[in-house]
């Protein structure tokens, strides 16, 4: 077991990476939160890891406030692409950016 | 133990690329599914058994279900044509390789090797089998009500937030135009 942790923290950059290129790639904002979610993940992963590494509780304790901090965030994301999609715009990404301008 | 390691983050790798590949929003976030369940998996290689119920529960039982219902309620227009072979894609496909090494080679110096090539970095007092004796339940619980208090309570605070904010931004009203 204890011979697996690269593995998991090698896991957890590629799943983090992913979710980033994910986020910056794809302009479906729906999509573009499910890779947030995947960032989010990615560093629960890392977390859970070092507390069993470490055989401390600070990083599971820790990675349940960040299972928290996604959820509220994907309830008002969701309300804000529901919102956009309601006032009649096409839900992609590079044609909302009005209000950079 | 490597084996189910294996499986599970093959897994977890595949569902991930789903998500950004995927044409469809529907199918990006039946990867998400899987990738969350394949992590809860791995959450209990991890002896967190805690976290990899919480993960099932709130994950793919709530998160991916509002995901469904809102990609359910938008769809019509909602579609994205991706070609994989696109510029953005490749320059995506590099990116991804070049942050894996990084935070990996990052992340993988808070490991020290010993000698005799075993990873040793087991100095607190939550020994997996102190803990599964204890209940792992409960010792995230007695953590969290006692340690982290103060956290657990500003969680809470947050929630209300968000759940505030959801309500009044989905209110109907006149949009400004």
């Amino acid at each position: 077991m204890t011979g697996l942790f690269p593995g998991f923290l090698i896991l957890s950059a590629g799943l983090f990476s992913v979710g980033a290129v994910g986020v910056l790639v794809r302009r479906n904002p729906l999509v573009v939160f499910m890779s947030i979610e995947l960032m989010l993940n990615a560093a629960n992963l890392a977390l859970i890891t070092f507390a069993r590494y470490t055989q401390t509780m600070a990083g599971q304790v820790f990675a349940l406030f960040v299972i928290a901090v996604a959820a509220s965030e994907v309830v008002v994301g969701l309300a804000l692409i529901t919102g956009v999609y309601r006032s009649g715009r096409r839900l992609d990404l590079d044609e909302l950016s009005e209000m950079s301008e | 133990m490597t084996v189910i390691f294996g499986i599970a983050a093959v897994l977890a790798f595949l569902g991930a690329l789903g998500v950004v590949l995927s044409q469809r929003t529907l199918y990006s976030a039946l990867s998400l599914v899987l990738n969350m369940v394949s992590l809860a998996v791995l959450f209990l290689l991890l002896d967190a058994q805690f976290l990899a119920a919480v993960q099932i529960i709130v994950y793919a039982g709530a998160v991916m279900v509002l995901f469904v219902f809102i990609i359910a309620l938008l769809s019509p227009g909602a579609e994205e044509r991706v070609r994989p072979l696109e510029l953005r894609m490749l320059l995506g496909g590099v990116a991804a390789v070049v942050f894996t090494v990084v935070i990996g080679r990052l992340t993988l110096n808070g490991i020290t090797v010993g000698p005799g090539g075993r990873f040793h970095g087991g100095i607190g007092p939550f020994a997996p089998t102190v803990v599964n004796a204890h209940g792992q339940v409960q010792t995230v619980g007695e953590q969290l009500f006692t340690t982290y208090l103060l956290p657990f309570e500003v969680t809470s605070l947050l929630l209300l937030v968000a759940a505030v904010g959801a309500v009044y931004l989905s209110k109907r009203r006149r949009l400004v135009a």
